[in-house]
């Protein structure tokens, strides 16, 4: 604690926090414009400088940290003076189109100008031809820019694409892609939200209205497990009668939030649906005859409990195959660490000075993750190891460690890594002579991953403090998912490690905790919710009863920070709802979102009603959303078992891997994402499987045959293509072990 | 302190500009009645109005306005059917879509639709005013920044269909009537104030 004072009045600084942070939370205003947040300060706009009595020049308060006992003025004759003259060189040549500016109003600029009274131009400077620039998804005006660098900042330290720089020239300075011609990123659109003016917009959004005409509905992103803070726009479409109000775009608070390109892009997934009551008869028919409902996880907390409802009811089974795989998966957790969930969040990642990724392809799989890793990496330096059988290009900037082992070896690797992490704990005699009874040779030479890598990671992480292993998706289908998670669950439990299991989808951790899951068995009378089934319902593809999507819909998520996130209605849907049908099966409830209070307490649920969870950060970034889940303690008794030996995947691998951007059925139907549906693979991969770039192929897979083109990637390397899942059926990643052998074929080769 | 408005004596009063009309009084017998009727219809009055219309009709010397035919000149700054203006050199439309007018508008009947266009710049695809619901306040042409919205003449506003008030082309002015002349500037709510000139800042150019 340093205590020091801001124009007379005592201020506590905490270690670490520079004086505009300590200003903030003391409630001083101190004008900024270049600052964000959660980067480091980008230090461009001086606005925020300060007198203090130890120094005689004015001093940068969003970088400076206080000393104990300084005096800091914050406003005086000399600080006003220099500000409004920094207002004034801003506004030199600055475009006077604030009338069609695409920021309408909404604009830092405009604010500060007006607030330091700069009413006509006292400096000139010859101005030379600007280009717009259309980087597809997003358009930069080099002449509205300021060159504040907050875009610069959030894509190199939060989002690692590292995709722009500012091209310095004096006068002449704009933002360019880096090291190529176009921008080459992920383009999750955060240099869009954190820009201050109108200089880089989002070209679909672009002039088609203004900031003051949209209603701001906050909600939470339906695309993956990490439940993203997220605000849909909405605005009536046209004047033509019957026209719907629409979603124009998703804004995040980029002061404390992150968004991917997903959930910024990717909102026009809205269906449409009306009061058939003839079908919703057939529905409720169908339900009655039915021997199951198969479902995806694209569904709110309380439609779960809807479907628990009906299953008890009713009698019926339920299917999930990807919540199942999770749900069991944390039960062999559970029975080692004692705990229904793991230990790890999100911001334990950021927090991190070390981190294991294990199993999956984050950067696809879940962008948050990824940005809580990079923030890591550059904020607190952290080491991060990535062990995959795949390199991945967009975590080059990130990782300080690759550790590749074979398709289908995790088991033994995680029971090497935890043989690792776990020397020198205080685990039991029982787990002792587990861990020394390992056959190193043989778990080594079969996953390809030395002993002398292990070693390494051990010797990199002794000095880190806070550590976090990440475990993606791949182990959960695993065919030793058991086991692997008890290891994980060793691992969290006698080490510094905390643990983020990455559920595949929006509510695979909702629906693991509400629902009681069955075997899926392929056979019987299926009715589908967003899934395959003999009477099909919901929201994504061709269904026979529309049901809202996840935009039209209020309720809850549960992510993997274990919070219950409320989420809400952006877009009206006229049709019947889950609730309707449950409603005409005796299940009586008036509304969906009724069922938030009654969410079982006994996993972790606190029983609030859903008019009662905020859904909000705070002006400092206190997180008020929702609630975070109580960690249940339950009985530890599980026990480890023996390796087994470790599968071997020869031949023709593939591995099911979305594109950037895509996560299921409701990105894919998205106008702005793009929708790369190709297999993707190296040279080397065409090589083997006598394929080349452009063909047409059928890909044999033992559940059925899929027809794609081939696509020769040059950032791949090895002998395993990517797969996208998005684009079939349901989009489900994790109903299998996400690695397949499969044949394939180039298509007009066999006749 | 209280004020006390004078106002003006009406009453009647030898002081007063007002005065008693010489009326005859009115008949009350039958009789009186009769002979009254009965003077006013034989002395042909009637024909005396009679024959002031037909010799003006014959004289051809009408002083009537031939409504629809013939309209009364209304004052410059009258509130009627908006105008959507276009720029004199070019014959773009004037309309940069900021989308001020829809949001000042006090009964909420102006609505656009924006978007960009091939030059990257604001386009307007659709402007509709409703007139059925204006009120004629003139706030949609005081704010306009681009004097491209303005308040015409035209005060008539019977149709058959409430659709009909709202079409944009009725509005703007059309290319041959701009081209020969005929747009005029609106000197109402909104118009540049005479030797606004003046009061310009100008931006220095010392390079």
């Amino acid at each position: 604690m340093i205590n020091f004072t801001i124009n007379g009045q005592p201020v506590i600084a905490s270690k670490g926090e520079t004086i505009l942070q300590a200003a903030r939370k003391a409630g001083f205003y101190i004008p900024t414009m270049c600052y964000l947040e959660k980067t480091t300060p980008c230090a461009s706009c001086r606005l925020c400088v300060v007198e203090t009595d130890k120094t005689d020049g004015l001093i940068l308060s969003c970088q400076t940290p206080p000393t104990e006992g300084l005096g800091v003025t914050i406003n005086s004759e000399r600080l006003e003076q220099e500000r409004t003259n920094i207002m004034r060189l801003y506004d030199v040549n600055h475009p006077l189109e604030c009338g069609v500016c695409d920021k309408s109003g909404a604009c830092d600029l405009q604010n500060k100008t007006l607030e330091f009274g700069v009413s006509a131009q006292h400096f000139s400077a010859k101005e030379h031809h600007r280009t717009i620039e259309h980087w597809g998804l997003i358009n930069y005006d080099p002449s509205l820019c300021i060159l504040c660098e907050k875009c610069v900042h959030v894509c190199n330290e939060i989002i690692g694409d590292d995709a722009i720089e500012l091209q310095f020239g004096g006068y002449k300075s704009a933002v360019i892609p880096k090291n190529s011609e176009v921008l080459d990123c992920t383009f999750c659109g955060e240099c869009i939200a954190v820009c201050p003016v109108g200089a880089l917009v989002s070209s679909e959004f672009q002039y088609s209205a203004n900031a003051w005409e949209l209603t701001q509905i906050p909600a939470t992103c339906a695309h993956c497990s990490a439940g993203c803070s997220l605000t849909y726009e909405v605005r009536h479409t046209s004047n033509s009668i019957g026209a719907k109000a629409k979603i124009y775009r998703v804004t995040n608070n980029f002061e404390h939030t992150t968004l991917c390109g997903a959930g910024r892009f990717g909102f026009d997934f809205a269906v449409e649906g009306t009061k058939d009551e003839a079908e919703l008869a057939k529905a409720v028919h169908a339900i009655q005859n039915a021997t199951a409902i198969r479902f995806n996880s694209l569904i709110t907390n309380e439609e779960a409990m809807i479907l628990q409802g009906l299953k008890e009811k009713l009698g019926i089974k339920l299917y999930n195959e990807e919540a199942r795989a999770y749900q069991s998966f944390m039960a062999a957790y559970a029975s080692i660490s004692g705990k229904t969930g793991f230990g790890g969040s999100l911001d334990a990642i950021v927090q991190s000075d070390g981190i294991i990724v294990l199993g999956g392809r984050i950067v696809t799989d879940n962008p948050a993750v990824r940005y809580a890793m990079t923030t890591a990496a550059r904020h607190r330096g952290a080491k991060v190891v990535y062990m995959h059988p795949l390199e991945d290009e967009w975590l080059k900037n990130v990782v300080t460690q690759f550790v590749k082992y074979e398709v289908g070896t995790e088991e033994g690797v995680i029971a090497m890594l935890a043989k690792t992490l776990l020397s020198g704990a205080d685990i039991s005699e029982e787990t002792k002579t587990f861990f020394d009874g390992l056959d190193e040779g043989y778990l080594c030479a079969e996953s390809n991953v030395g002993d002398e890598e292990y070693t390494h990671i051990a010797k990199s992480f002794a000095r880190a403090k806070r550590k976090t292993l990440i475990i993606g998706s791949d182990v959960l289908n695993h065919e030793r998912a058991s086991n692997i998670a008890r290891l994980c669950a060793m691992i969290e439990t006698y080490t510094e490690f905390s643990i983020v299991v990455v559920a595949g989808s929006v509510n695979t951790i909702g629906i693991s905790l509400i629902c009681d899951l069955d075997v899926d068995t392929f056979g019987g009378n299926v009715v589908g919710y967003n899934a395959a089934g003999d009477y099909t319902m919901g929201s994504i593809g061709d269904v026979m009863l529309k049901l809202p999507s996840l935009n039209s819909q209020e309720g809850t998520f549960v992510s993997i920070n274990h919070q219950v996130l409320p989420t809400n209605v952006a877009v009206a849907f006229e049709g019947y709802t889950l609730n309707d049908i449950a409603n005409a099966l005796g299940l009586v409830s008036q509304h969906t979102i009724d069922y938030t209070e009654k969410l079982p307490v006994s996993k972790g649920f606190n029983g609030t009603s859903f008019d009662s969870l905020g859904n909000f950060y705070g002006a400092l970034g206190e997180d008020n959303r929702g609630y975070i889940l109580e960690n249940i303690d339950v009985e530890a008794n599980g026990i480890l078992e023996e390796v087994e030996d470790l599968p071997e995947f020869n031949g023709t691998v593939v591995y099911r891997c979305n594109p950037v951007n895509q996560f299921n059925g409701y990105t894919a139907r998205t106008k702005q994402l793009e929708k790369e549906a190709t297999l993707r693979g190296s040279a080397q991969f065409a090589a083997a499987a006598k394929i080349g770039d452009g063909d047409k192929i059928r890909i044999e897979f033992p559940q059925g045959t899929q027809e794609r083109i081939f696509e020769l990637d040059s950032t791949l390397k090895g002998t395993i293509a990517l797969v996208p899942a998005y684009d079939v059926g349901f989009g489900e990643l994790n109903e299998q072990y996400r690695f397949e052998k499969v044949k394939i074929m180039r298509m007009g080769s066999e006749s | 302190m209280h004020h006390e408005e004078v106002f003006t004596d009406r009453n009647v009063s030898e002081h007063s500009a007002y005065y008693y009309v010489d009326i005859e009084t009115y008949p009350t017998t039958g009789w009186d009645k009769f002979k009254q009727a009965l003077k006013r219809a034989v002395r042909g009055e009637l024909f005396v109005g009679l024959w002031v219309v037909m010799r003006e009709m014959i004289k051809f010397d009408i002083h009537t306005v031939q409504y629809p035919k013939e309209k009364l000149p209304i004052g410059p700054r009258y509130r009627a059917v908006h105008k959507l203006l276009r720029l004199w050199e070019s014959g773009y439309e004037r309309c940069i879509g900021c989308g001020l007018c829809e949001k000042i508008c006090i009964s909420d009947c102006i609505r656009m639709d924006t978007r960009i266009d091939e030059n990257s710049r604001k386009e307007v695809t659709e402007y509709s005013i409703n007139l059925g619901r204006c009120i004629f306040c003139g706030y949609c042409a005081e704010v306009c920044p681009e004097l491209a919205i303005v308040h015409g003449g035209r005060y008539e506003n019977g149709s058959e269909q409430r659709a009909h008030f709202v079409i944009k082309d009725d509005m703007l002015t059309p290319l041959d009537l701009l081209k020969a002349g005929e747009q005029s500037e609106y000197p109402g709510f909104g118009a540049i104030i005479p030797g606004s000139d003046a009061s310009v800042k100008k931006t220095p150019l010392a390079y």
